[in-house]
């Protein structure tokens, strides 16, 4: 009863006029920022949140905004993995697989149509998780001391891109390379000026948005520049405007069983919505695939990674908000504009801002239906975007980073710090080392090194305050099993897969 | 190859932040001090640098020729824009960048500058104007 009250509570805060039409617009924004092809949730809530900075939006609203971009997201993937094989962000990759098969075999409304249905069914599933979980958790978290949460931190570094990861070890370095920028700047609890080479401008550290827009805007913009002259991709023609109800629902209970499976796979650290979409779709695979129909068009083909990857978005806002740990790169994201707007996520979020949380939660019950409709009757608004020319898209997207950037601290040094993240991204995406780990270092370094300190100041300098407690010990249990498995599975012959990232 | 260069450099980045963390001094009253959790991350990225270099992967495709050329005169083109931003003034520094970078995408002169002329208007008003976020109007000379 008392979540009902909560939740109650929550749709209160969610239907004010602000929230509600930040929330629709965040749903709109989010399905454009999904379908075009370049820019991903994370560039795409990441460059939008100087906007929640300069609207002087209130942390609740803002969260609510880009949570719904993040669920529009999820949603416009899929739009131009069908249209054009050519997936709108990561998570969509598998959609492609049977998505774009059917659509040329004259389908595509179809295709567009189970693929809202599953989206909207994820979604849904996910946020319904959210409801009950996150408070479940954020109550055990509360027993939670410093040398626990030093413990999360290390499991949630080693986990990072779990067993999928290509090569752990330069996964695992790519968090340490985050925590070690982390560093950089004044130490907080004694002020001694670490790694800033003299200059002033460096006493303050990176700031993690700044880095964020820099690794993946601008990055995308050179990766975008190798295959220019390539030509434009085909679209095939969309079919019949309204797909008829069955058509809908062709996709049955591929739709549920994707979203438990991507629910699981979000709630993990690190793994997110592409790690969802591809363990839906292999586990849809592996259960009903025996005509041997995957790959050319099947219902359950498509519906299974779209249910999964919505439902992993809702599955990774749940370690964000109780934990302060991002499940996935686009919570990583907002992770760093709560920080920034002076909110720390965490178990005790619950307890004092209520109405954060439950509107939140509640506005995402009102995004999804409101998703469902734009993605059903107004698709053919959004696959009209698709053949806008990235010469057009891509330059914009450039100058709205750079305009969030400069909007945060008026410096052009923070201008320059993000184009040479800008070039790291690129340069380390060609190395195979994703950026994901990088930024969740950067963004949880500091606090990992206070919970370090202030246990060991606990303990008065004795180590073995980290490993005193059941919890941590548990949860050292957990990390040793798991980067175990990741080890032993590199270790077979490798693969050319592409990194599951999100 | 690239992997063994890759990793022979963060092993050295590491080696140089643990051994810089050293100069940091501990302070009273706090068991741990500055130096403590950098040394504590130079150690494992150190063996990690060194096992990329050991167990290098096959190498990237880097692009060559003309791609090349684009990607690094965007990079400039970028590094330009960000210092000459307060010196030209937003609606002027933002029309040339995206003149050039809409050329270095592939579209014509023609269009480009048309898109530039659109997209720098469209932003200062929206910004500017609109969300009340202040941007240099001018070039400096004329202010």
């Amino acid at each position: 009863m008392e979540m009902v009250s909560a939740l109650a509570q929550g749709f209160a805060v969610a239907i004010t006029p602000t929230n509600l039409i930040l929330a629709l617009f965040g749903c709109f924004a989010g399905t454009l920022i999904g379908a075009l092809p370049g820019l991903g949730p994370v560039n795409g809530v990441a460059i939008l949140i100087p906007l929640a900075f300069s609207l002087g939006l209130e942390p609740t609203s803002a969260l609510i905004m880009l949570s719904c971009i993040y669920y529009g997201c999820m949603y416009g993937g899929r739009i131009s993995s069908i249209m054009l094989n050519i997936p709108g962000d990561e998570p969509a990759i598998m959609t492609t697989l049977d998505g774009y098969p059917m659509a040329k075999a004259g389908r595509a409304s179809e295709a567009l149509a189970i693929s809202a249905v599953a989206s909207f069914v994820g979604a849904t599933f996910g946020t319904i998780g959210l409801t009950l979980f996150a408070p479940l958790l954020a109550k055990a978290a509360i027993y939670f001391g410093p040398a626990d949460y030093f413990a999360l931190y290390v499991m949630a570094f080693a986990t990072i891109g779990g067993v999928t990861s290509v090569n752990p070890f330069k996964t695992l370095l790519a968090a340490f390379l985050g925590l070690m920028i982390a560093t950089v700047g004044l130490d907080p609890a004694t002020g001694t000026a670490r790694y800033t080479l003299g200059s002033f401008h460096l006493y303050d550290g990176f700031d993690p948005i700044v880095a964020i827009v820099g690794l993946f805007a601008i990055s995308e913009v050179l990766v975008y520049l190798e295959r220019v002259h390539e030509g434009g991709a085909r679209m095939v023609p969309l079919g019949r405007a309204m797909p008829r109800l069955k058509d809908m629902m062709a996709g049955g209970w591929a739709n549920l069983r994707g979203s438990v499976v991507g629910f699981i796979c979000g709630i993990l650290p690190g793994a997110g919505a592409s790690l969802g979409a591809f363990m839906s779709y292999i586990f849809e695979k592996r259960w009903s695939a025996r005509d041997g129909r995957f790959g050319s068009g099947d219902p359950r083909g498509i519906a299974a990674p779209e249910a999964g990857n919505n439902a992993a978005s809702g599955g990774a806002l749940i370690p964000m908000l109780t934990l302060g740990i991002p499940g996935s790169g686009t919570t990583a994201v907002m992770l760093a504009l709560l920080i920034s707007l002076n909110v720390q996520p965490g178990p005790l979020l619950f307890a004092r801002q209520p109405d954060m949380v439950w509107g939140l939660i509640a506005a995402l019950y009102l995004a999804n239906i409101a998703l469902l409709f734009m993605n059903i009757p107004m698709i053919g608004l959004f696959t009209r975007m698709l053949s806008l020319p990235q010469w057009i898209l891509m330059p914009f997207v450039v100058m709205v980073s750079f305009l969030g950037v400069y909007s945060i601290s008026h410096s052009s040094f923070d201008l320059f710090v993000m184009v040479g993240f800008g070039v790291m991204g690129y340069v380390l995406r060609m190395l195979g080392i994703a950026l994901v780990p990088v930024v969740l270092g950067l963004l949880l370094g500091a606090d990992m090194e206070n919970n370090l300190r202030r246990a060991l100041s606990i303990s008065t300098g004795d180590f073995q305050i980290l490993v005193s407690s059941p919890i941590a010990l548990t949860l050292y249990a957990v990390t040793a099993a798991m980067l175990a498995l990741a080890f032993v599975l590199s270790l077979r012959p490798p693969k050319n897969d592409a990194a599951v990232t999100d | 190859m690239t992997d063994r260069i890759v990793g022979l450099f963060l092993l050295a980045i590491s080696i140089w932040y643990g051994v810089t963390a050293g100069d940091y001094e501990a302070s009273f009253g706090d068991p741990l001090g500055p130096a403590a959790f950098p040394i504590m991350l130079s150690v494992p990225a150190a063996m990690l640098s060194l096992a990329v270099f050991a167990r290098p992967d096959a190498n990237p495709a880097w692009v060559t020729g003309t791609p090349m050329l684009r990607q690094f005169a965007a990079i400039a083109l970028l590094l330009s824009y960000a210092g000459f931003l307060e010196v030209l003034g937003f609606p002027l520094a933002t029309f040339i960048a995206v003149a050039l970078l809409g050329r270095l995408l592939g579209s014509t002169w023609f269009k480009s500058t048309i898109s530039a002329a659109v997209t720098s208007t469209f932003l200062f008003v929206t910004f500017d104007k609109l969300l009340g976020l202040p941007l240099p109007p001018f070039p400096n000379f004329m202010s």
